[in-house]
């Protein structure tokens, strides 16, 4: 039926006329308070995704005007400059320009801005005012600006500029009203600043824009700051999900490079540097010092935390403490959840009668989410911890005292806060890597990321540590010990192999870096602790639906078909299931590292992630679930047998089977996660294969020794 | 201002803590000779060397940048005299 035209012409008009909603887009270099002004601005409505194709975050907020109506904001990653140097910026870059088909174009850009380090700020600003949208200037960290002695006059940026700039301290709200005041102005001013393009360089600019409005689609002034831009950097960073180039454009940028390259002129080097004598003109005008720079407090802590001796005193404690923590203070809620659950799991034996929907409640639902939910403690630790040491400025510190060790494998500093990172998760570490410019290096980095031990690799520690050492006669320092062994063979192995990587796979010239220490700050708890629950309850949905599923899977496999023998043993039953045929088909691969079938099914179904290998054990071993569960585990898998009536769990295996998750790649979210991040299944797929062929050969040299040995 | 009595060019990795230096050049790899002068590490900055050997840390612009040795060896810095600033 056909609405008349009073009807579907008012509706039709508000999604396509200028009431509709604008969209921002909120840019800025790291470290400038972005993302608390972010939060400030939108509070809990965000939308946080992925942009297609690359593993990097797309937040998505609602602001709300002064009139109420909702606004977008969309928070890019912080970036020095829009000529991109990695994946970040170069999201930063296509969404401005409008290359992403999954972003819209952002109407209107609010910038960011460190108040107390302005000239190197506004060099982003610049070069987003060329593009010809409306914007709004933040000068945020006023407070920091004006206590290290630089009085900045907005209103005469904001005449000089021609854009809205606002004076602003997100850290403690303020400035966000007249910010809300100025994103609800509908008449916001276009940038008056006018920039002339260096002489030598406007003829190819007038010749890229041209090319860019006609084969490209680009508005003129978007072209123009496109073209200015490919000029800079000649498209050399490129992501998954950018529109490419029209071949046209392609040929003219290419023609000019050659021409120039035969010149030998420098037109990067001549456009930056005319970028910022206009910038060093601005700032003269705009910025009053009122005293001379001394060394502020950053630089005096500095002095300690960076120093050759005390520097590394501290990043020893920190590290010592976050150890520390992990392994003692998570102890009391994890005993906590541990009870809880085996309360439950007890009170569904009890008051269910025997049957194999009971089986399937005890031992797969409830044991199986145990075996992973008693783990959460230690991961909210972990990345309480990261988040402390990033929000303080603590991370870059510690990246530049292990540039130096880095160096010796071929990495620089950055390599390091994907690694420590890891020890969480290889997951937020391998994203971490987005802050290496080089491909090469943040590929060796992502190789090596999940041989640091992660938090999934506790569970399976500390089961078998369970099981090497009787808890009564040794003392807890050696299980630590132990604990901490499997550590270092894990870092030591993430360097080894990043040393091997860069001498043979990836050889390229030494690796050049250049990163900012920000200024210490306050750790900023709300932020920190809003980062843990996301983490949490990722964590957490993973153990409900695909943990969950593998443990219903698994008691499945492992209980039918049932065995002919009503009365045979669980051993019997097992090995009769369709896990036990399958880990029997396995056991010749690893029965040369001292491992049977039933080991083996739980290196299969941990291939999912490691945690798994603990409910398996506790679902292949039927374990009963009443009192405390990894001492169940532990004492029957002490009891478990070979055929010949030899101990299957000898500390020999034990001590193997430790150094062989060290090693192999068991996680297929980390497999995702790589394949997204290299773009292609072969990155992953090597991976897998080197781990875990190290893994095997390390456990074969292991096994076989001890063996010999007499173990 | 007369010219300082010395004045030879040295990389920055060999710049003493403490020590103000103008740059005068920047080598080697071109997009990261690019990102550096972005970052505001460009000809005739000043530059001050806060610590480091193998790693520099220094002060540019109101910035504390970190330089890894090879960076740092890329970066060729000519000695300002005491007070020049």
């Amino acid at each position: 039926m056909k609405l008349p035209p009073h009807i579907s012409l008012p509706e039709k008009k508000r999604v396509a006329g200028p009431e509709r909603s604008p969209v921002y887009a909120m840019v800025g270099n790291p470290n400038c308070g972005k993302t608390t002004l972010f939060n400030a601005l939108t509070g809990l409505r965000q939308k946080v995704g992925n942009y297609p194709g690359v593993t990097i975050e797309k937040k998505i907020g609602e602001a709300y005007s002064q009139h109420g109506r909702p606004m977008k904001v969309i928070d890019l990653p912080g970036a020095y400059s829009l000529a991109a140097r990695s994946p970040d910026e170069a999201v930063l870059r296509d969404v401005l320009l409008g290359r992403r088909a999954d972003t819209p174009q952002p109407d209107r850009i609010i910038c960011v801005v460190d108040s107390s380090n302005l000239e190197r700020n506004l060099y982003l600003v610049h070069q987003i005012l060329d593009l010809g949208r409306p914007v709004i200037v933040v000068l945020n960290m006023m407070d920091v600006a004006t206590t290290a002695g630089h009085l900045i006059d907005p209103k005469k940026l904001e005449e000089s500029l021609g854009v809205t700039v606002i004076p602003c301290e997100a850290v403690h709200h303020k400035g966000l009203v007249e910010l809300r005041l100025a994103m609800s102005r509908a008449d916001l001013p276009l940038a008056r600043h006018r920039w002339d393009v260096p002489a030598p360089i406007a003829p190819a600019v007038a010749d890229l824009q041209a090319s860019l409005v006609q084969y490209d689609t680009r508005s003129p002034l978007v072209a123009r700051a496109e073209a200015l831009l490919l000029l800079t950097d000649f498209d050399s960073v490129r992501v998954a999900g950018s529109t490419p180039l029209s071949s046209r454009t392609i040929e003219i940028l290419a023609s000019w490079r050659k021409r120039w390259e035969g010149e030998g002129t420098d037109w990067s080097a001549t456009l930056i540097r005319s970028r910022y004598e206009a910038i060093n003109r601005l700032c003269a005008d705009v910025i009053r010092r009122t005293r001379e720079q001394g060394p502020s407090v950053s630089d005096r802590i500095d002095a300690v935390l960076v120093h050759s001796i005390f520097g590394w005193l501290f990043f020893g404690a920190v590290m010592a403490a976050l150890f520390f923590s992990i392994f003692t203070l998570a102890e009391y809620p994890k005993n906590w959840i541990d009870d809880h659950m085996t309360a439950l799991g007890g009170w569904v034996q009890g008051s269910m009668a025997v049957g194999d929907l009971r089986d399937l409640l005890t031992h797969g639902v409830i044991d199986g989410v145990k075996g992973i939910v008693v783990f959460l403690p230690q991961i909210l630790i972990l990345f309480f911890f990261v988040g402390l040491l990033e929000s303080t400025g603590y991370m870059a510190r510690a990246a530049f005292l292990m540039d130096r060790p880095m160096s010796k494998v071929g990495l620089h500093g950055k390599s390091f806060i994907p690694l420590l990172g890891s020890y969480a998760c290889a997951i937020p570490g391998i994203m971490a890597t987005r802050t290496i410019e080089n491909a090469k290096d943040r590929l060796v980095t992502i190789l090596v990321a999940p041989l640091m031990s992660c938090s999934a690799r506790l569970p399976v520690y500390l089961l078998m540590i369970a099981t090497l050492l009787p808890s009564t006669t040794v003392a807890t320092t050696t299980k630590v010990g132990l604990m901490l062994l499997m550590y270092a063979i894990g870092t030591l192995g993430a360097f080894g192999f990043a040393w091997l990587f860069k001498r043979t796979l990836f050889k390229s010239a030494p690796p050049l870096m250049i990163m900012e220490l920000p200024p210490y700050q306050r750790p900023r708890l709300p932020e920190i602790t809003r980062q843990m629950i996301e983490r949490a309850w990722l964590f957490l949905k993973n153990a409900g639906t695909i943990i969950l599923g593998i443990s219903i899977l698994l008691w499945f496999f492992s209980t039918y078909p049932k065995h002919p023998d009503p009365s045979a043993t669980p051993d019997a039953q097992i090995a009769y299931s369709l896990a036990g045929r399958a880990g029997k088909i396995l056991e010749p691969v690893i029965k040369p590292l001292g491992f049977d079938w039933r080991i083996g099914v739980g290196l299969v179904t941990s291939f999912y992630a490691r945690e798994v290998f603990v409910s398996s054990m506790a679902v292949i071993f039927g374990v009963e679930s009443k009192d405390d569960n990894t001492a169940a585990i532990r004492d029957a898998l002490r009891s478990a047998k070979w055929p010949d009536g030899a101990v299957l769990f000898t500390p020999l295996v034990c001590f193997t089977l430790m150094v062989y998750y060290v090693f192999a790649m068991q996680c297929m979210s980390t497999v995702a996660v790589v394949k997204r991040e290299t773009n292609s299944w072969r990155w992953p797929l090597f991976q897998i294969a080197y781990m875990t062929g190290t893994a095997w050969v390390v456990c074969f040299v292991i096994y076989q020794t001890g063996r010999a040995l007499g173990f | 201002m007369s010219r300082p009595p010395f004045n030879a060019r040295m990389p920055l990795c060999q710049l003493a803590a403490g020590a103000t230096a103008r740059i005068c050049e920047i080598t080697g790899d071109e997009s990261f000779v690019q990102r550096l002068r972005e970052m505001g590490f460009g000809e005739a900055a000043l530059v001050t060397k806060i610590s480091g050997s193998k790693t520099s840390l220094c002060h540019v612009n109101g910035t504390r940048l970190a330089l890894n040795h090879d960076a740092a060896m890329s970066v060729l810095v000519e000695l300002l005299p005491l007070g020049a600033r």
